[in-house]
């Protein structure tokens, strides 16, 4: 009875044992390209594991997918080659470019059982050291020992999610220029024409209503004082002139107030309409697409 | 003395049972996605250290914002898969033309007359044909890499320009 859990004690610790093998690998790479730092990389970047290199075996692991059980069609072939190497694993990696892209085909075998444990194919855009990075990425993920900044450099390369991509300009950064000057977000937007037009139509109805403004205040000031001066004298002549001055002033207050308010309407209105178009015209991502195939083309594709 | 063999048994059984099991690790980009097996929510990506039963398996992820990506994958018994999804986003785009009588086929499949259109496209390069007269008079690949407006001009005979 007190065996049972010794038992399972011991089937516990040698499935750990037996799953924490020290990282010594034999690395086949095969590239239809010259990657010189390829094999430096994994040294200087997995100070755990032990690697040997050899590039003369390869062909071996080509066309794997042909045989029957490709998992265990080279497991005499690894063994021997583990114990040859004194090796835990062997590592074959393969990088073959078509056009702008690279295809990786990554194959970890496990010398103890000789059975393929671990494949990566990877097939990717080109981006700055991809292929030294992509090679970083899978072993790593083989021994766990995965960096951010590689993680990141593939990144690069993908689209951004929609909600990611910020615009250097947009229609609402337009909008909000034209609002604290108008005519500012058109010419942000490089439409320097209503820029202007709009810069000049504010301006001009800014600058009336201030004169109306101020001429209604003169005139309001002017009757004051003529009332004043009316009130203020016997002399026929002095009252018939102050009250006629009184009077136009009277007219003039009561016209420049009309004045007035409808320039500063016309200038607030404007200003909100500007701002409106500057959001309209604002800068937003387009292309331009100009008929290029040549119709005289003998080719009917489709 | 019957029972403990039972209880042996049972532990066996549970730890052949796990050991048939194989390992499965999910990622993608960008993370946080729901990860779909055989119709089951397995969680959020990414996962780490799951299980799954050799056999056909059928993966769905979905994002908003992103193409669905569906994946059938037949788990042989071994140590462990390890997955890795890249899910491509998908742009709202505008097609817009001045020109008449034209017919717009994108990708072979979709058609179009309309001189103004919205259009849900996944990123990356797609075949744009144009059709006057039932006849091909442009072929070209437009690019998509963000939320974008196309205008689409003809080219005016020299006589025109």
């Amino acid at each position: 009875m007190k065996k049972i859990p010794q038992y399972l004690l011991f089937l516990f610790l040698g499935s750990l044992y037996s799953a924490n093998l020290e990282s010594t690998f034999l690395v086949f790479n095969h590239f239809d390209r010259d990657l010189p730092a390829a094999e430096q990389a994994l040294v200087d970047n997995f100070n755990n594991s032990t690697f040997e290199f050899d590039p003369s075996i390869y062909h071996m692991f080509e066309n794997l997918d042909n045989h029957e059980n490709p998992a265990a069609s080279h497991m005499v072939t690894i063994k021997e080659l583990g114990e040859k190497y004194q090796v835990n694993y062997i590592l074959f990696n393969r990088i073959e470019h078509i056009d702008d892209r690279f295809i990786l085909n990554g194959l970890l075998f496990n010398t103890r059982s000789g059975g393929l444990i671990h494949r990566r194919k990877v097939d990717l855009k080109q981006y700055l050291n991809g292929q030294i990075n992509e090679l970083n990425m899978w072993v790593g993920n083989t021994v766990g020992q995965v960096e951010k900044n590689w993680e990141n450099n593939r990144k690069s390369i993908l689209f951004s999610g929609p909600e990611e991509i910020n615009y250097e300009k947009t229609p609402r950064g337009a909008a909000i220029r034209s609002l604290a000057a108008p005519g500012w977000g058109q010419a942000y937007s490089g439409k320097k024409v209503s820029a202007g037009l709009w810069a000049s139509t504010e301006s001009s109805l800014s600058l009336a209503a201030i004169i109306s403004f101020l001429n209604y205040d003169k005139a309001a000031k002017s009757f004051k004082n003529n009332s004043k001066l009316y009130h203020g004298t016997n002399d026929e002549k002095e009252v018939t002139n102050y009250r006629a001055a009184a009077e136009n002033d009277w007219n003039d207050h009561v016209k420049f107030s009309a004045l007035a308010i409808a320039f500063a309407g016309a200038t607030g209105t404007g200003w909100v309409a500007n701002s409106i178009h500057a959001w309209i015209v604002g800068p937003r991502a387009y292309k331009n697409l100009y008929q290029k195939w040549d119709p005289k083309s003998t080719n009917t594709t489709g | 003395m019957v029972r403990n063999y039972k209880w042996i048994f049972v532990s066996l059984l549970v730890l052949v049972n796990l050991y048939g099991q194989v390992k499965l690790s999910v990622k993608t980009i960008p993370k946080k996605v729901n990860v779909m097996l055989d119709g089951i929510n397995i969680g959020k990506s990414p996962i780490i250290n799951d299980r799954i039963t050799p056999g056909l398996h059928k993966f769905e992820i979905v994002k908003n914002g992103f193409a669905p990506i569906t994946y059938d994958i037949l788990v042989n018994p071994s140590q462990a898969i390890h997955l890795d999804f890249f899910m491509n986003p998908i742009y709202q785009v505008k097609f817009k033309t001045q020109e008449k009588g034209l017919v717009f086929e994108l990708n072979g499949e979709h058609l179009w007359d309309d001189k103004f259109i919205r259009l849900d496209l996944e990123a990356g390069d797609h075949f744009l044909r144009v059709f006057k007269l039932n006849e091909i008079i442009d072929e070209q690949t437009i690019h998509v890499d963000e939320p974008k407006k196309f205008n689409y001009y003809l080219k005016k005979p020299i006589s025109e320009k």
